[in-house]
């Protein structure tokens, strides 16, 4: 029996330990660390903790190739990514910042996102004042990134004071101001400033922030732009390719690698496959969801020689290791890309240039093009075009003949490819494509 | 003591512990609503130092308590961020081969502690890292400057004999108030029989003018402004927002039928706070160039067969804010 009293006395005291644990909030443990007797004076700043609250998406720290031991996190683009902030500021209560300090009121939490420049340069992208700890960053272009976080809160260290009327203009004002920094006195006409903001006695702001560098990585296949252009009809021929490609650069980037027009009448000159990541929507689609715009404009993807344009949209096949996405167009009789449809006997040449998301389209990078028989080797230019003086079209009147196929591919730094590979069929015409006419 | 007891005691410990937990984590999300939603402590895991950091006036002296709205200053960081190396240890920690690996970034914020908002500033011109204008373009009598400087850094873990990335953090405050030197930007929506309304307003413009007098548009629209068009907007520009804001009748008026009964309603606009206590308006002649009302104040209805007009009336609103700026708009009242 004296065993089982003890045995409740035990159970008592437990309860007792149990009811006055410390809770799970955040009531300022350092100050009872501390124990100062004395009012200690309030900090002008605290330190910050910030990190990503899900890591699912976040890469390791040497993907792809990265240095690993720089701290810097590894994203994908278009990848939300929900951050998460904590500091002493955001306590319920201020003795964690100094003793006898009390918070005046909520904290201010300002979510930013820097970009570096080629110079090195952190510049700001985005700056939100949400005065939440938790903040969702998605950042759609590759590049190195710090995701900062700003937290401010008034601290006073005891007591409390009347607000400060706002303003003296030299006018009448002076002691008539009946302005309130709390704002409950003053009447207001449907105005801001009556927060009412608890004012403190010496309050004063106190801040805190974080950083993180992050190294956005570029998850989209580049844009492509191809011109075929023959010297036929009324048709001035660009001299080279490079003059082609010059043709094109200044259109692409002004595009953001987007068709430069949707109406058949501006292909007279030169036939254009554009392929692209397509409308604003998709271009912001997660990295195993992406897909591209394949256009055709011109009179060169048709036996007839019609003028047309034409869009569709392609998946996008992502490589499960590294994220990187590669978009693949195969033409053929079978597909809606049947192939590139050129005369006999008429000289043309061929150019192509790629933009990446990598510098926001603002450059045109060289893509190599080429055409090339059944087995992969290579047909030679006739001086800085294409000629070809037997035809091969239709296939069954041209057995005989070789099969031709148009290639080219673009890959930008991170491994993210667009390959395109259809027949290249030589017609027997001698009309003028522009007359929509054929032999 | 038996199984059954200890078993009983486990189970009302558990339960205790978990409602006890429960409620004070429910509490401290009431009284904490910004940290939903988060899992980490308040300090950070790794080294990353805090670095004092003072800001202060272009010219070496401190920044005033009190700011004036619209007026630009020029301030200056400074702080060991900017120095050539880190700091070769931190709260007695050694930190071996220091050295920046970015340049540091910098961001400036003007809070509004009575908003508990906060806007981003930025300099339109190029200045040098360390420093920036700063244009508050609202009064506040509770705001703050505060400036933000982080920079990435490397050093060799003592632990692990390895490079190890961090930031080095610099924050600050300054509190500061902001004068409203912005009068109010008043102006009446007045309705008669019928449903014929016309409504004038004022809008700064350009808005932030400095230095002063500011300047102001002040707009009509309705069918006792012109009934030919309700809808049209009449714009009268350029009137100098203040106590003497004179629509001259050729360019806008409000007409009136002689038997009229005004419905009068105040639009009240100020970029801080109006006083109420000063606020006027109503019907009025001019006289030295103050409002001498012909009419009840601030009546919500007034017929004119009530009133002894004179010869060129004018509806009106005077109003002042708390900082005493003045705005008086008299606007022509054509009875006819």
């Amino acid at each position: 029996m004296k065993s089982f009293n003890r045995f409740w006395l035990a159970v008592a005291v437990m309860f007792v330990c149990v009811a006055s644990a410390p809770a799970y909030a955040q009531t300022g443990t350092a100050a009872t660390d501390a124990a100062a007797t004395e009012e200690a004076a309030i900090p002008g700043s605290v330190d910050m903790s910030l990190g990503v609250k899900d890591t699912t998406y976040v890469m390791p720290e040497n993907f792809r190739g990265k240095e690993t031991g720089e701290g810097d996190q590894q994203w994908l683009e278009d990848v939300g990514y929900l951050m998460q902030e904590n500091s002493d500021l955001y306590n319920v209560d201020a003795a964690a910042i100094a003793e006898s300090a009390k918070f005046a009121g909520e904290p201010n939490i300002n979510w930013e996102v820097k970009k570096e420049d080629a110079d090195g340069n952190l510049n700001t992208e985005s700056s939100d004042n949400t005065n939440k700890a938790t903040n969702n960053s998605n950042i759609k272009d590759p590049g190195y990134y710090q995701v900062h976080n700003g937290g401010a809160r008034q601290v006073s260290t005891a007591g409390g004071a009347e607000g400060e009327a706002v303003g003296d203009s030299g006018g009448e004002s002076g002691g008539e101001s009946g302005g309130s920094a709390g704002g409950s006195e003053t009447a207001s006409t449907g105005n801001e400033g009556d927060a009412g903001a608890a004012a403190g006695g010496d309050a004063q702001t106190v801040t805190a922030q974080q950083r993180i560098g992050i190294e956005v990585h570029d998850c989209t296949a580049p844009d492509v732009w191809i011109a075929f252009q023959e010297g036929a009809g009324t048709v001035n021929m660009a001299a080279t390719e490079e003059a082609l490609k010059a043709q094109m650069v200044s259109k692409i980037i002004e595009n953001m690698g987007k068709p430069f027009s949707t109406d058949a009448k501006d292909f007279e000159d030169a036939s254009y496959i554009f392929l692209e990541e397509g409308e604003d929507a998709d271009r912001d689609s997660i990295p195993w969801e992406k897909t591209a715009r394949l256009s055709i404009a011109g009179t060169l993807f048709n036996e007839r020689g019609a003028p047309k344009f034409e869009s569709g949209k392609l998946s996008s096949k992502i490589n499960q290791n590294d994220y990187t996405n590669h978009v693949n167009v195969i033409g053929g009789e079978d597909k809606s890309l049947k192939g590139v449809y050129v005369r006999r006997n008429v000289p043309f040449i061929i150019a192509a240039i790629s933009t990446d998301n990598g510098n926001k389209r603002a450059s045109a990078g060289e893509v190599e093009v080429r055409i090339e028989d059944a087995a992969g080797n290579l047909v030679e230019k006739d001086g800085e075009g294409y000629l070809f003086r037997v035809p091969n079209y239709p296939r069954a009147d041209y057995k005989d003949q070789p099969d031709y196929f148009f290639a080219t591919s673009a890959v930008d730094k991170d491994g993210n490819l667009t390959t395109i590979r259809m027949p290249l069929y030589v017609v027997n015409t001698q009309a003028a494509f522009e007359g929509g006419r054929n032999q | 003591m038996n199984t059954r007891s200890i078993l009983l005691f486990i189970a009302i410990i558990v339960g205790l512990s978990v409602s006890v937990l429960a409620q004070d984590s429910a509490d401290a999300n009431k009284e904490t609503p910004w940290l939903e939603g988060v899992t980490i402590g308040p300090h950070p895991e790794e080294l990353s130092p805090v670095l004092p950091l003072k800001i202060y006036m272009e010219n070496g002296e401190a920044i005033p308590a009190t700011l004036t709205e619209d007026v630009a200053i020029t301030l200056v960081a400074d702080t060991a961020i900017f120095d050539p190396e880190p700091p070769s240890e931190y709260n007695g920690t050694e930190l071996p081969d220091a050295k920046w690996t970015r340049n540091a970034a910098v961001s400036w914020f003007f809070i509004d502690w009575e908003k508990n908002k906060n806007v981003a500033a930025s300099a339109t011109h190029q200045l040098a890292l360390n420093q920036m204008v700063v244009t508050p373009l609202n009064p506040t009598g509770k705001g703050a400057i505060t400036c933000h400087i982080g920079r990435k850094m490397r050093y060799t873990s003592p632990e692990t004999g390895k490079n190890k990335g961090t930031f080095a953090n610099s924050s600050v405050a300054q509190d500061v108030r902001v004068l409203d030197i912005t009068p109010p930007t008043c102006g009446l929506e007045i309705t008669v029989q019928g449903g014929r309304s016309g409504t004038f307003w004022v809008a700064e413009n350009p808005p932030n003018k400095y230095p002063l007098p500011k300047l102001a548009d002040v707009y009509f629209s309705g069918a006792l402004v012109k009934e030919a068009d309700p809808a049209a907007i009449i714009t009268v520009p350029g009137l100098e927002l203040g106590a003497n804001m004179v629509v001259p009748q050729e360019m806008a008026a409000v007409y009136v039928p002689a038997d009229a009964v005004l419905n009068i309603k105040l639009n009240g606009e100020d970029n801080y706070k109006l006083d109420n206590a000063k606020l006027k308006y109503g019907i009025c002649k001019i006289a030295s160039g103050e409002p001498v009302p012909i009419s009840p104040l601030n009546a919500s209805e007034v017929a004119l067969a009530d009133l002894t007009l004179p010869e060129n009336p004018y509806l009106f609103v005077d109003a002042t804010d708390v900082a005493g700026n003045r705005q008086v708009l008299f606007v022509p009242l054509i009875v006819k």
